[in-house]
């Protein structure tokens, strides 16, 4: 049997990329209220962004991940200027209905341009170190430090600028913060441009460890949906920890469980939290 | 892939063939009624750059046929009809071949998915069916013999696989990865019960989940079973997030793999280095069969398709079963009489003008085949096939040996 500790490694890089879009997942939702499932199409979206300048024009993926951030980003804010703002008044359940739907469009946006063929990125693969018995990749490495380094960025934009204040009192009350002077819909902006970032970001780092397809995003849902839960919804902290904690669970579970219910212990996970602590591991602080 | 005739091309282009070629022929054969005969090739879909290549051989092999004289005097009159590589309009277009067209067979059937949709019309209809579908379900259960397939089935393959494995010393510690797939189990249960039987150590089966983000957790337990050989089952996707996880983890030794998982596509996603030294198996032709050499001379490209001498074995069967009925021309004719003409005892034939006159003479006949010996068990699978295999060699598949059973 390999050590424990390669299990808790190779999770917490599965979790560093679940981390991004679930924290871009629990911060939309508590801002507006609704599950938005597209946002694990949006890695989808930014791993084919990135792809076009660095297969075509042999641009090196560290530009190529920049690229992908602006331009997922842009297309979640196009995606909510047509779909989501028309829709702000209705019911959560109807907004995540359409979240569904607009993912089956972007995925079929990306089949339509890109084909249905699997990509790589044109980077060499490498053969991990070995680290006092452990195998560490360097991509799984870097993986790992950027996501990181990217939540804590994100934590400090929330707590630390006007910015962050004024999502959070949206977040909170979004019609008190309206009669307080705080211009809602453009946070709302902001944080759909953010977390678009985030998630498409994400989507290169998938790219980079495994492959490129049209459905690479839409089979995370359930793992970034499971660390959103755990963490507590609308918390960027509580999201990165969930996710960590999903990615450990998932990747230790194979241990335990055979490989093929990895996606199961994402279901295990959401059904304890929502039975024994709904509010999830960081409550509803923001 | 080379290119592609779209369909409409293709049928434009054998309907002129047929009527160019099969005009001397009906003539000859005195212009009696044709013997209607379906293709039902998957010409659009997953399996699109396989089937114009089996209608290719289809339709070659009716040429020869109507050019000797057709069956009992009567010459082939084929319908082709594009499957899309889909059950449902595979079930479409198979009820417009029995009902409008009135054949009494249908070739060259792809995706299992079809064969299993289209088999119980042609079961009712008493219309005989032979396809390339690999499932096992395609020929269990009852269908009174109208199904059989020169495809071997999963057990056959598992085996296959492991009598080359068995073949190279140098790999005493296996293990068994594969995608979860339907036949993920079965394939796997004959491949490592061979190679125990012969003494070789299986350290690990692992059957893992499509579309995960990474598998280095699956390879991380396998590799710690220290195996000299990793068989790779799954399809092109995860084969390559697999061997790219199973290199990241500086594993050093051997991988093995179906061909349809390890192609050329493989090879593009996962880099030269990775690819390197990889093993990949198919299905193989007869390549030293007089069938192949006249298959491969009438057949542009053919050689090029797995699939495409198969369909020349399975209109040849079907014809040389009608041959050797008594003149009446049906389905259950062929089903009664397939194993008559394909299995020993016999002559051996490798083409329908050499089968015909014998049988005409009332001997008995054995059709040997471009894609193998083509002898049938009882409910329609092949006995047995040659395997290649092949090993990648600095981004190209090269041909290493054939596993003959």
């Amino acid at each position: 049997m390999p050590p424990l500790a390669q299990y808790v490694f190779n999770g917490l890089v599965t979790g560093g990329i679940l981390a991004l879009p679930a924290v871009a997942f629990s911060l939309l939702w508590r801002l507006l209220r609704f599950p938005n499932f597209a946002v694990s199409t949006y890695l989808t979206v930014g791993a084919y962004v990135a792809l076009m300048p660095n297969q075509g024009l042999r641009v090196p993926l560290g530009l190529a991940w920049l690229g992908a951030l602006v331009g997922t980003g842009a297309v979640a804010l196009a995606v909510d200027r047509v779909a989501f703002r028309p829709m702000r008044e209705r019911r959560p359940f109807s907004l995540a209905i359409a979240s569904i739907g607009v993912a089956f469009v972007l995925e079929n946006v990306v089949r339509f341009i890109w084909s249905n063929d699997f990509r790589s990125y044109d980077v060499p693969v490498t053969r991990a170190l070995s680290v006092v018995g452990l195998r560490i990749g360097r991509d799984q490495l870097l993986i790992l430090g950027v996501a990181v380094a990217l939540m804590a960025l994100a934590q400090a934009l929330l707590l630390g600028t006007r910015l962050g204040i004024a999502m959070r009192a949206t977040a909170d009350n979004p019609l008190l913060a309206a009669v307080k002077g705080v211009p809602t819909e453009k946070v709302i902006s902001v944080a759909t441009l953010g977390g678009g970032a985030l998630a498409g970001g994400a989507g290169v780092f998938l790219g980079l460890d495994a492959s490129i397809d049209p459905l690479m995003g839409t089979g995370l849902i359930i793992s970034v949906f499971a660390a959103a839960i755990l963490g507590g919804v609308g918390s960027a902290p509580g999201a990165l920890l969930g996710a960590l904690i999903v990615g450990i669970v998932e990747e230790a579970g194979t241990l335990v469980v055979p490989p093929t219910y990895k996606t199961a212990i994402g279901f295990v996970i959401i059904l304890v939290v929502l039975l024994v602590r709904p509010t999830g591991l960081a409550g509803a602080r923001a | 892939m080379t290119t592609i005739l779209t369909r409409r091309e293709l049928l434009k282009a054998s309907t002129a063939a047929g009527l160019a070629l099969g005009a001397p022929a009906i003539l000859s054969a005195q212009a009696k009624e044709p013997i209607p005969i379906g293709t039902l090739c998957p010409l659009t879909g997953a399996g699109g750059s396989y089937g114009p290549d089996m209608q290719r051989a289809v339709v070659a092999v009716v040429e020869r046929i109507n050019k000797a004289g057709g069956i009992h005097g009567r010459p082939v009159a084929l319908f082709h009809e594009d499957d899309q590589t889909n059950a449902e309009a595979g079930v479409r277009a198979a009820r417009k071949l029995i009902d409008v067209n009135r054949v009494v067979a249908i070739v060259s059937t792809w995706a299992s998915a079809v064969t299993l949709a289209v088999r119980p019309l042609c079961v009712e209809a008493k219309v005989f069916v032979i396809g390339v579908s690999g499932a096992d379900s395609v020929t269990q259960g009852d269908h009174k013999g109208y199904i059989a397939r020169t495809q071997p089935n999963t057990n056959l393959q598992g085996r296959m696989y492991a009598k080359f494995v068995v073949s190279r010393k140098e790999w005493k510690r296996v293990a068994y990865l594969a995608l979860q797939t339907p036949y993920a189990v079965s394939f796997g249960d004959a491949f490592t019960g061979v190679l125990k039987a012969a003494g070789v150590t299986i350290t690990d089966s692992l059957i893992y989940e499509d579309k995960k983000p990474s598998y280095r957790s699956e390879v991380t337990r396998v590799l710690a079973t220290n195996p000299d050989l990793i068989m790779l089952e799954g399809y092109t996707p995860d084969s390559v997030v697999m061997a790219k996880d199973i290199y990241k983890a500086g594993y050093k030794g051997a991988i093995l793999g179906p061909t349809f998982a390890i192609n050329a596509k493989f090879i593009e996603g996962v880099g030269l280095e990775v690819a390197e030294g990889i093993w990949n198996m198919d299905r193989a032709p007869l390549f030293d069969s007089p069938a192949y050499k006249e298959f491969s001379a009438a057949v542009p490209r053919g050689d090029q398709s797995p699939y495409a001498p198969q369909a020349w074995d399975q209109m040849s069967l079907v014809a040389l079963a009608l041959a050797a009925g008594k003149g009446e021309v049906s389905g259950t004719v062929i089903k009664d009489n397939l194993r008559t003409v394909s299995n020993p005892p016999g002559t051996v034939v490798y083409s329908y003008a050499d089968g015909a006159k014998l049988l005409a003479d009332g001997k008995k006949i054995n059709y040997e085949g471009a894609s193998g010996s083509c002898d049938f068990d009882q409910i329609g699978d092949i006995l047995s096939a040659p395997f290649s295999v092949q090993q990648i060699r600095k981004g190209k598949s090269e041909l290493v040996t054939i596993i003959n059973p």
